[in-house]
């Protein structure tokens, strides 16, 4: 009798759970759907009600639209979010490799001076990091965008926390055998350490493949905006079109996709490594 | 973090330098000097050459206290930090419980709630721009259809920030449901099934065992959503009206975008740095007060 009363309840809970999840994703899934359906839909049908999510007439001029500027955005996009990625997976593992097998006077101390400036809003220094950078002559320049995203904290840390579980023994027996700390960085630690560069750079390329912020400091030329600045002008624009706004949406967020969906444990597992040992 | 043994590592003061070379000076030059000079420039008329440029003492931060949408600003950034944060961590835990059960396509509903964090927050921002479009958009005709009133959105200074909160919220909270998650899995079963033997309820379970297992990662979550909301730009920038934005009012200039708007539109860069270093002191003083207050409830020693 209560074990039937308890069945009974599990399965009420179950079958709300399954509601709430799946109403949830759709809620989730639908501003998402818009950008695809809209992004092949002409003006007048993107804002047909109730909504068509396969459009009637699919049409490909939002991205006939994009043609002139978007190509190049894109390609700017590329350059700096892949240099930026294989920068910061180069300085993150290499200071990890200094935080965590090498010993230092005051490793500690920099190390946690280092690691709280992840908590720092980047609005609290962007006003004197233009100016230097602008001392620099490097304003309106890739490599400017490249030069203040050459470290990552973030990173740093995650790398140490790898590079912790890597024996110290390895390193003594390579030591003994009269192999010096580059080669061991190259030829030891990074093989081993496989799975958190992954996830270095796919949460690096991620995060610079979706950057406002910084382009939109350091970045004034037509030619040399990224992506997300290309993206941002439309809402500064007199006429609106949304056609094109969701077609050039789409085209951020589709390599994203792809690799969220190849590599998402990596991206989750940057995620959950901050929360446990953080 | 030495364990016993290690200590055999010999002294690399040299070669740890230049290990730590390529990422340290990219933070001391673009992030550590900076944070000093925000102190330094806002102490001073800078406005982006040096002609008339002199040290003015505490100039900006007096216009700053007599200047209302500064004070507005603040508002603005405390019910958007304060009610995005309740609502992200309250939904990531909610929907962390509801996948720690065994339910059939758990992976498949985990990856659709976390897949927002990953995308563009501008794609985002530009597609609720169409859904909340206040005479043509979907969330509009739905309500319509729904004969509820329509809501201004966007266009109003009442729900303007709310809308805002909605997409922030819309686009992160999957980010805290996957750490909720994964410390729930940390948790050791066997205390669940003491707590049945003991005839606790499904809300027992909850308040004693899981809730108290979880503050060290509630804790942290809750630091992590509060950076994350103070820095929040984009959706404000993209959302109510670009670079000369704010939202109607003002109502959405949270002081992040307030400090772009005065540091690299008005080029009124020594009052943006006073507004900096506030900001600065703000996040500064509320995590150390967290870090005090954890020790009232969050619990490290039960495993």
């Amino acid at each position: 009798m209560l074990s039937e009363r308890k069945s009974s309840r599990r399965v009420l809970e179950r079958g709300l759970s399954y509601l709430i999840l799946v109403l949830t994703c759709l809620i989730v899934l639908f501003p998402l759907a818009v950008i695809v359906s809209s992004s092949f839909k002409t003006e007048r049908e993107i804002f047909s009600f109730p909504m068509t999510i396969i459009p009637n007439e699919p049409i490909l001029d939002n991205f006939e639209a994009l043609l002139d500027r978007f190509p190049l955005y894109i390609l700017n996009s590329l350059k700096v979010t892949t240099l930026i990625t294989v920068i910061q997976v180069l300085t993150a593992t290499s200071a990890g490799y200094a935080f965590s097998k090498l010993k230092w006077h005051g490793r500690e101390f920099v190390f946690l001076l280092y690691i709280s400036s992840i908590m720092i809003p980047f609005q609290v220094y962007i006003i004197p990091q233009f100016i230097i950078v602008r001392v620099l002559g490097l304003y309106d320049t890739h490599l400017a965008l490249i030069l203040v995203s050459s470290f990552t904290a973030f990173g740093t840390f995650l790398a140490r926390q790898f590079f912790l579980t890597i024996p110290d023994s390895y390193i003594e027996a390579a030591k003994i055998s009269g192999v010096n700390h580059f080669q061991i960085y190259r030829m030891i630690i990074l093989p081993l350490s496989t799975p958190v560069v992954a996830t270095l750079a796919v949460l690096s390329f991620r995060y610079w493949w979706n950057d406002l912020f910084t382009a939109l400091i350091y970045i004034t030329s037509q030619d040399l905006k990224t992506l997300p600045l290309g993206l941002a002008d439309f809402v500064s624009e007199y006429d609106v079109y949304y056609g094109p706004q969701m077609a050039a949406s789409l085209i951020a967020i589709v390599p994203v996709i792809v690799i969220y969906v190849f590599a998402q444990r990596y991206i989750v597992s940057g995620v959950v490594a901050t929360g446990i040992k953080g | 973090m030495e364990k016993p043994g290690t200590g055999k590592l010999t002294n690399d003061t040299g070669v740890a330098l230049l290990f730590a070379l390529p990422s340290l000076a990219g933070f001391v030059i673009f992030l550590l000097i900076p944070i000093v000079m925000s102190f330094l420039v806002s102490f001073t008329n800078y406005s982006g050459s040096f002609r008339n440029f002199r040290l003015v003492g505490l100039h900006n931060y007096k216009m700053l206290v007599l200047d209302d949408k500064f004070w507005q600003s603040l508002y603005v950034t405390f019910i958007f930090v304060v009610a995005s944060i309740s609502f992200q961590l309250v939904l990531g835990f909610l929907f962390a419980v509801l996948l720690n059960q065994k339910i059939k396509g758990r992976n498949l509903f985990r990856s659709i709630i976390f897949l927002p964090v990953v995308l563009s927050s501008i794609a985002v921002c530009l597609s609720f721009l169409l859904l909340f479009h206040p005479t043509k958009g979907s969330i509009n005709a739905l309500l319509k259809a729904l004969s509820l009133p329509a809501v201004p959105w966007l266009a109003d200074k009442s729900t303007a920030l709310l809308s805002i909160i909605i997409v922030f919220v819309w686009q992160s909270f999957g980010y805290y449901m996957v750490i909720f998650l994964s410390g729930l899995q940390s948790i050791n079963y066997a205390l669940y099934e003491a707590a049945d033997m003991d005839g606790a309820s499904g809300l027992d379970k909850l308040l004693h065992v899981t809730i108290p297992l979880l503050t060290p990662v509630i804790f942290f979550s809750f630091i992590i959503a509060l950076f994350n909301a103070f820095k929040a730009f984009d959706q404000v920038y993209i959302m109510t009206g670009g670079q000369y934005g704010g939202g109607p009012a003002g109502a959405t200039s949270v002081l992040a975008f307030d400090i772009y708007k005065n540091g690299f539109l008005f080029w009124q860069i020594g009052y943006g740095a006073a507004e900096s270093v506030i900001l600065f002191i703000i996040v500064l003083a509320v995590t150390v007060v967290q870090y005090r207050m954890q020790m009232k409830w969050v619990h490290y020693d039960v495993v």
